[in-house]
């Protein structure tokens, strides 16, 4: 335990040092810059080349950026936050927007808004719009975006007698149905017990909604009970398998989870790992149920609150999020951009694959934008197992996760 | 030769000693102190970015703790994995020794190595590879004991039996390092103890318990606190495997603090429960001195 103990002084202790750092302005004798970019897990790496342009059009500024693995990230921020010791840009995923903008991490971008035409809200889809605000400032430009929609394997739904994806709630359950009916160890539909954001999509879908302004999380509104238990259902009635199985490519491969939901990234990691189904998946947006709403995701570009190059900082972001650089950016690191306008381009709207994205991403809600978004998700997560795999009443177990939810967030 | 001077401090010593203690004093002994400190705020967060936002709170971590259920849980958790854990590493690496003893042939090299591997192997990569063994669909484990037509276990995904498989991954990866220090301690005695105890005729039992277990009493009590202080803390098992799940079945203390602390950023909290743990262990290693002594 001494280990965690030391660790945690540490960080109070760098607090005390902050005073004896400084001196490394990165400006040289010319008002040559060297802006420092922190950039997470694979983008990061790719980042590191595809700045080349940006340094030959901008000769002052030079740009360092630092690839932090996202397992460290977490970390990473907290000991730049604690030390005051950061980068000038860095890439912040949307969910930790509230958590690090409450411990006044990003510089408030309120009066430069207009002095970059790329940053305008016009520009982005409407999830991706909250995510730049924190109560009235602004805290970060939307970089890419991804959301989830549906997987599905179109010859088996086929054979279940579905020629298009499910297109409400009571068709994919049916689908489920039909397709777990197939024989013992075969599954309707593929839940990720450990993803955050699985239950509030079916709740949005629901039409459920948070009433911050108010400090009411409305877990007891009927709209969020009736998509628990929607979620639920799948697992007792056998649709969804409630132990960790195999891997999920392997399961859509082989056809035991022939339906799941997933971002972006399953395109290829599918095509790579599962060649054999080439032609036989294909990807929807969400069913329907009072909507269809998915999860917005992705990363924002904020600056770092005590940056000494704003205007680098600035033309930066600016740079990342013009529609070209979105588009070129999407060839090398298959993130999906944030500007609307990019996806007037063939290379989206003409991919199939693409397209579905497209479509869901202008019904996206981000994440509570809450500080304590992460814990009441895990919280939830945890309520949920307790009646998947505890056999809990799920009445019960929300009431007590909606008491111990509003405590968390009335606390401040 | 002027004895109501008095003699002169000899400072030599106090040099040689300065770099030690003045790097415990830093980097533990005032970090310790400022956790102890910051256990009775609510640093978060916040906090950390600028210190006016946090406020004294008085014991309220504390009483907190010991009415939440999660902290509650994973104390009866560490205690499930101390009392099954600790005994069972002492006998098995024990056990390891005293067979390796027996020869010092290549064979018995090997295995020395063999069982030594577990302890120097990347945590991660153990975590994969247990990750395999004990997956319910596909893991090695349950396909042998298909074999034999018992039914699948669900090595991971129920409370107890997970903390079960925990520990003996645990087990497995801290036979080695014991086990060392077990055969150094065995190699240790005196051949002539043996000689006179077969010339009085005691057969191999007697030997064990006579001659060969009270001569490893220090070792033992060596390897029972430093085991025990170990497992008390145990955390990189459930933090790779299982993240705590299901259902917290397999949270321990340590896990819990790390949540708190570096997922919920609570510091104020996890510092208060660090020190819960921290007067727990200092309690049952002095609970352990005692023993050893009055014996």
């Amino acid at each position: 335990m001494k280990k965690l103990l030391v660790l945690m002084s540490m960080m109070v202790l760098s607090l005390a040092l902050v005073a004896c750092s400084g001196g490394d302005e990165g400006e040289s004798a010319d008002g040559e810059k060297t802006l420092k970019v922190w950039a997470m897990g694979e983008e990061g790496k790719k980042l590191k080349d595809f700045v080349k342009d940006f340094e030959e059009n901008n000769p002052k500024i030079t740009v360092d950026v630092q690839a932090i693995p996202w397992g460290k990230a977490h970390d990473k921020l907290l000991t730049a936050v604690a030390s005051g010791n950061g980068p000038d840009v860095l890439q912040i995923g949307t969910t930790w927007v509230p958590e690090f903008a409450e411990a006044g991490a990003f510089k408030d971008l309120s009066e430069y808004m207009d002095d970059y035409e790329s940053f305008n809200k016009d520009n982005f889809f409407d999830g991706s719009v909250s995510t730049m605000k924190y109560n009235d400032q602004v805290v970060g430009v939307p970089w890419y975006v991804d959301t989830r929609v549906m997987y599905y394997r179109t010859d088996l739904l086929k054979e279940a007698g579905f020629d298009q994806a499910p297109d409400t709630w009571s068709e994919l359950k049916d689908a489920a149905k039909k397709l777990a009916d197939r024989g013992e160890g075969q599954y309707g539909i593929d839940i990720d017990r450990n993803d955050q954001i699985n239950p509030f999509i079916f709740a949005w879908q629901n039409g459920y909604e948070a009433d911050l302004a108010n400090k009411d999380l409305n877990f007891e509104s009927p709209e969020f009970k009736e998509a628990m238990e929607y979620y639920v259902s799948y697992f007792e009635q056998g649709l969804s398998q409630k132990e960790k199985g195999g891997d999920i490519i392997q399961g859509f491969k082989t056809g035991k989870k022939p339906i799941f939901f997933s971002g972006p990234w399953m395109i290829d990691i599918i095509q790579d790992k599962a060649p054999g189904i080439e032609g036989k998946w294909a990807t929807a947006v969400m069913p329907k149920k009072e909507s269809r709403t998915s999860s917005m995701g992705g990363s924002n570009l904020a600056v770092f609150h005590n940056t000494d190059k704003v205007d680098a900082s600035l033309k930066f972001i600016s740079y990342m999020t013009q529609v070209d650089t979105q588009l070129d950016w999407l060839e090398t690191s298959n993130t999906l951009p944030s500007r609307t306008e990019a996806w007037e381009d063939s290379a989206l709207k003409d991919d199939p694959m693409y397209e579905t994205f497209g479509k869901q991403l202008e019904q996206t809600k981000p994440g509570i934008q809450t500080e304590q978004f992460e814990r009441i998700a895990q919280e939830l997560l945890a309520t949920l197992e307790k009646v998947v795999v505890g056999d809990a009443d799920l009445e019960k177990e929300l009431e007590k996760f909606n008491k111990e939810a509003q405590e968390l967030i009335t606390e401040d | 030769m002027n004895r109501l001077s008095g003699k002169p401090i000899n400072k030599y010593p106090y040099l040689f000693i300065a770099p030690a203690v003045i790097l415990l004093v830093i980097f533990f002994i005032i970090p310790i102190i400022i956790a102890f400190g910051v256990s009775f705020t609510d640093m978060d967060l916040k906090g950390l970015a600028n210190l006016s936002n946090v406020s004294f709170v008085g014991l309220e971590n504390y009483t907190d703790l010991f009415s939440d259920e999660k902290f509650l849980k994973s104390i009866y958790n560490t205690a499930f994995y101390v009392v099954i854990g600790v005994p069972l590493v002492i006998i098995s690496s024990l056990s390891v020794a005293l067979m390796l003893n027996y020869g010092s042939n290549w064979l018995f090299r090997t295995f020395r190595g063999v069982y030594y591997m577990p302890s120097i192997t990347n945590i991660v990569a153990i975590a994969v590879i247990w990750g395999y063994l004990y997956n319910t669909d596909y893991g090695l484990l349950n396909y042998i004991l298909s074999l034999i037509s018992i039914d699948k276990i669900p090595w991971l995904q129920e409370p107890t039996i997970a903390k079960i498989s925990l520990i003996i991954l645990a087990v497995w990866k801290g036979i080695g390092i014991n086990m060392i220090i077990f055969l150094a301690a065995l190699q240790g005695i005196p051949k002539s103890y043996y000689e006179a105890a077969e010339m009085d005729g005691a057969n191999r039992i007697q030997i064990l318990f006579n001659v060969t277990l009270p001569l490893l009493r220090y070792a033992t009590f060596f390897v029972t606190v430093t085991t025990l202080i170990g497992w008390m803390q145990f955390f990189e098992e459930p933090f790779v495997m299982t993240d705590g799940g299901p259902l917290n079945g397999t949270l321990s203390v340590a896990l819990f603090i790390y949540k708190e602390g570096f997922q919920f950023s609570e510091f104020g909290y996890a510092a208060a429960a660090s020190f819960v743990l921290f007067i727990m262990i200092i309690i049952v290693t002095l609970v352990q001195f005692k023993f050893s002594k009055s014996e």
